[in-house]
C-alpha cells in the first residue's frame, strides 16, 4: 500500500468492521442465553402443570392411571412438548405421544443441556425430579435456530454495508488528517534559491504537525543562510579580485594607447592583457559554478520551442564552423516547448560546438541534432575529431579538466563543467559518448519538455535580489 | 560635464579621476556612501559612476535611497559582480547601466557617452561613412553604392560602429550588446572578418582597426 491515504483508509475500515463483528458476536450469545433462558422457563411451566395434574397422590398411583392423567395435558401440549417420566432403576414410566416410544437422551448430572433425538431435531432438555420420578420435559429448539440464523444473516449483511461506509468514511479522513501534510509538501517544493524567505504556515495550536513544520521551517532558515553567505561571499571573492584587475587593465591599456612602447615590450604588454582577460573570465567562470553547484543562483526560465531558440543562434553556430572551414548541419525533429534560460543555454551551445570545432580535423563535420520527444527534448553535438578514452567522457565534466592540450589551446578546461552546471539547473542531464559509429564523440543532454518540467517543480524563476 | 565617481580604491579611483579628467569631464571622487552623500549635496553632478562594495556599504542602497528622493542624473553602475541577478536589481533600482569589472577606459568612456546622450540624442536614421550608407528605418546598407547584403547580427554590428565612428569599441563592450551574456572568445573575430570581407575594397585603407588585446575602431 503506497499512500498513507489508502493506509488509513483500510486501518479504519478494518478496525470499524472488526469492533462491530465483535458486538455482533456478543449479541449473538447474549441471544442465545437469552432464547435458552425462556425455553428453560417453559419447561419449568410445563413441569408444574404435570406436577399439578399428578396431583398430592401420586406416590400411590398406578402407571395407568399417572398415564392417563398426564396424557390429558400433554396432547394439546404436545406440539410444543416432549416429555418422558421415567423411575429410576425402574426403566421408563411414560412418553408423550410425538416421542413415539423413543427416549429423550439422558446425560447424567445435568438438569438442563441441549439434546438431539433422532427424527424430532434438537431439544432444549430439562430434567426435574419428583420422587420417585424423574420428569424429563424437552421443548424444540428448531425455531430459535431460525432466529439465530436470521440474527446472523442480517449481522452479515450489515458488516458488509460497515465495511463499505468505512472504507469510504475512511478515505475521507486520510484527506482531513493528510491535508496540514500535504500544505507542508507543496510548502517545501515552492521553497528555491528564487524564494528562500518563504515558509511553512505554522498552526496556533501545538500538535505533531505544527512541531514538524516548525523544525522544517527551521531547517529551511539555515538554508537559507548558506545561500546568503555563498552569495556574499562569490560577490565579496569577486570585488576583491576583480578591483586590482581593473587597475592592472587599465594601467596596461594606457600603456599601448600612450604609444610610445617598442615591440618587444609592446608584445609583452598584449600578452598580459590577454591573460587578464583570460583570468577574469575563469573567476567568472569558477564563481559562477560554485554559485550553481550551492543552487545559489536562478535561472530566468520561460517556455520556449526548442527548435526556435536554436533557429536564433542557428546564423552564429554557421559562422563559427564556417570560419574553421567545417560543416555544420542541423537536424530538427519533433515540436514541444521546454522552459529554458535563453542565455544560458546558449552558452552550453556554443561551448559544446567550440569544443567540437577543436577537436575537429580539417575538412571535417559538425552535427546538431535537436528531437523533441514525448517527454524529453534531447540535443547532440557529434564531431569527426578523435574521441575520447573511455575513461574520459565522465571526467571531461570536472573543472579544468584538460585531455591532449594542443599548443595552441587557451582553454581552461571549465567550459564542460559550465554547461553541466547549466543543465542541471535546467533539471536535466549532459552525457558524453563516443559516437554510435566509433568515430568522434558525442555530447548529448536532455531537458524535460516544459509540462513535465512544471510537474517536477521548475517553475518559471523569479529572479531575486541577490545580496 | 561633470562626473561624480563613487570608488574606494584610491588607486583606481584616482586613476578614473585622471583619465575622465583628460577626457575634459570634471570628476569628483567619494570613496564611502558618506563621502558620496556630502558631494551630492554639496554640487550637482550629470553623472554617477558607482562602484557596489563600498566599506560603509553598498552601493545599491545609495542608489535606492538617490532615486526615491528624486535624484535623475544618470547613474552607471561598476561592479564585480556580473551575475545577471545583480545587473538586474542594480537595474531594476533605477540604474541606468552596468559595466562589469574589469573595464577598460574606453569601454568606461563609451558607457559614460551614451548615458549623458540617453536623455538628448535622437537616433539617426540614415548615417553615411566613407562610401558606406546605413539605412535603419530600411535596413539596408549601401558600399558606394552596392547593395550589401548583410545577417541581422553583422547589420548590429555594423550599426554599432556607424554610432562610433572613430571611437575605440572594447571587445567586451561589443559583444555584451550585439551576444548579451554569452562568453566567447571567438565570436566577435569571426564576425568582423565577415564585415571586412563584405565592405572593405581591397585598394582603399582598412575600414575597421584592430586594437590588440582591446577592440576596434572604425577608421
Ligand atoms: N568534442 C570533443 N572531442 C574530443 N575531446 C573533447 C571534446 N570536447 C571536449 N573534449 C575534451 O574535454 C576537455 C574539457 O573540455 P572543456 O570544454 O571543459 O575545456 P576546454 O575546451 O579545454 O576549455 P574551455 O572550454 O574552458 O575554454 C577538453 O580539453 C578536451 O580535451
Ligand atoms: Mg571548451
Amino acid at each position: 500500500m503506497r499512500s498513507i491515504r489508502t493506509r488509513i483508509a483500510v486501518w479504519y475500515a478494518l478496525s470499524a468492521t472488526v469492533t462491530l463483528a465483535i458486538l455482533f458476536a456478543a449479541g449473538y450469545v447474549l441471544l442465545e442465553n437469552y432464547i435458552d433462558h425462556d425455553l428453560d422457563l417453559l419447561n419449568r411451566v410445563e413441569f408444574e402443570q404435570i406436577r399439578a395434574r399428578l396431583g398430592r397422590d401420586y406416590h400411590a398411583l398406578t402407571p395407568d392411571i399417572i398415564d392417563r392423567r398426564i396424557r390429558e395435558t400433554t396432547n394439546y401440549a404436545s406440539v410444543l412438548f416432549y416429555i418422558n417420566i421415567n423411575i429410576p432403576g425402574h426403566g421408563m414410566l411414560f412418553y408423550s405421544s410425538n416421542l413415539a416410544g423413543r427416549p429423550i437422551p439422558d446425560i447424567p448430572r445435568k438438569h438442563i443441556y441441549n439434546a438431539s433425538v433422532p427424527g424430532i431435531g434438537g431439544l432444549r432438555v430439562a430434567e426435574f425430579i419428583a420422587p420417585p420420578f424423574d420428569i424429563t420435559v424437552g421443548t424444540p429448539t428448531r425455531q430459535m435456530h431460525q432466529v439465530l440464523r436470521a440474527y446472523v444473516e442480517v449481522s452479515l449483511a450489515l458488516l458488509a454495508a460497515m465495511l463499505l461506509i468505512s472504507a469510504g468514511l475512511g478515505f475521507g479522513l486520510g484527506d482531513v488528517v493528510l491535508r496540514p501534510v500535504r500544505l507542508i509538501g507543496q510548502t517545501a517544493s515552492r521553497i528555491r534559491s528564487d524564494n528562500l524567505d518563504a515558509r511553512i504556515p505554522v498552526a496556533g495550536v501545538d500538535n505533531e504537525l505544527s512541531d514538524l513544520a516548525k523544525l522544517l521551517n527551521q531547517m529551511f532558515d539555515r538554508i537559507e543562510g548558506a545561500f546568503k553567505q555563498m552569495r556574499v561571499f562569490t560577490a565579496e571573492v569577486s570585488h576583491e579580485l576583480k578591483t586590482p584587475l581593473s587597475l592592472v587593465r587599465l594601467h596596461a591599456e594606457k600603456l599601448l594607447t600612450d604609444g610610445n612602447l617598442q615591440g618587444r615590450s609592446e608584445e609583452a604588454v598584449l600578452v598580459q592583457l590577454e591573460e587578464l582577460g583570460r583570468v577574469s573570465r575563469m573567476i567568472d567562470e569558477l564563481l559562477f559554478i560554485s554559485r550553481a553547484e550551492a543552487h545559489a543562483l536562478s535561472l530566468r526560465l520561460l517556455p520556449r520551442n526548442p527548435h526556435e531558440f536554436l533557429r536564433s543562434i542557428e546564423g552564429d553556430l554557421r559562422a563559427l564552423c564556417c570560419h574553421r572551414g567545417i560543416r555544420l548541419d542541423i537536424a530538427y525533429a519533433g515540436a514541444g516547448s521546454v522552459a529554458i534560460d535563453e542565455q544560458r543555454l546558449r552558452q552550453v551551445l556554443f561551448n559544446l560546438v567550440n569544443n567540437a570545432l577543436d577537436a575537429s580535423p580539417p575538412r571535417g563535420g559538425v552535427r546538431l541534432c535537436s528531437s523533441v520527444e514525448q517527454t524529453r527534448w534531447c540535443c547532440r553535438v557529434e564531431d569527426d575529431g578523435p574521441g575520447l578514452e573511455d575513461d574520459q567522457y565522465e571526467k571531461a565534466f570536472d573543472r579544468f579538466v584538460r585531455f591532449g592540450r594542443a599548443p595552441t589551446d587557451t582553454g581552461s578546461g571549465l567550459g564542460l563543467a559550465i554547461c553541466r552546471s547549466i543543465i542541471e539547473l535546467h533539471g536535466g542531464v549532459i552525457r558524453a559518448m563516443p559516437r554510435p559509429d566509433g568515430r568522434g564523440a558525442c555530447f548529448c543532454f536532455e531537458l524535460p519538455l516544459a509540462d513535465a518540467a512544471m510537474g517536477a517543480g521548475v517553475a518559471p524563476a523569479v529572479t531575486a535580489l541577490a545580496h | 560635464m561633470k562626473i561624480l565617481v563613487v570608488e574606494d580604491q584610491p588607486r583606481l579611483g584616482e586613476f578614473l579621476r585622471q583619465g575622465l579628467g583628460e577626457r575634459a569631464y570634471t570628476v569628483s571622487l567619494a570613496q564611502t556612501c558618506a563621502q558620496a552623500r556630502d558631494a551630492l549635496c554639496e554640487s550637482s553632478c550629470d553623472a554617477i559612476i558607482l562602484d557596489l562594495g563600498l566599506p560603509d556599504g553598498d552601493g545599491l542602497d545609495l542608489l535606492r535611497e538617490w532615486r526615491r528622493c528624486g535624484f535623475n542624473e544618470p547613474v552607471l553602475i561598476l561592479s564585480a559582480r556580473d551575475s545577471v541577478e545583480d545587473r538586474i536589481s542594480g537595474l531594476d533600482l533605477g540604474a541606468d547601466d552596468y559595466l562589469p569589472k574589469p573595464f577598460s577606459l574606453e569601454e568606461l568612456l563609451a558607457h559614460v557617452r551614451c548615458l549623458l546622450r540617453r536623455h538628448s540624442v535622437v537616433k539617426q536614421a540614415l548615417i553615411e561613412h566613407r562610401g558606406i550608407r546605413l539605412d535603419l528605418a530600411g535596413h539596408t546598407v549601401r558600399a558606394h553604392g552596392q547593395p550589401v547584403d548583410l545577417t541581422s547580427r553583422e547589420f548590429a554590428l555594423l550599426e554599432l560602429f556607424m554610432q562610433n565612428i572613430g571611437r575605440t569599441l572594447t571587445r567586451d563592450f561589443i559583444s555584451d550588446r550585439i551576444w548579451p551574456g554569452l562568453v566567447d572568445t571567438n565570436l566577435l573575430d569571426v564576425y568582423m572578418s565577415r564585415l571586412r570581407a563584405k565592405l572593405e575594397d581591397s585598394s582603399g585603407a582598412p575600414l575597421f582597426r584592430t586594437l590588440r588585446g582591446i577592440g576596434y575602431q572604425m577608421a
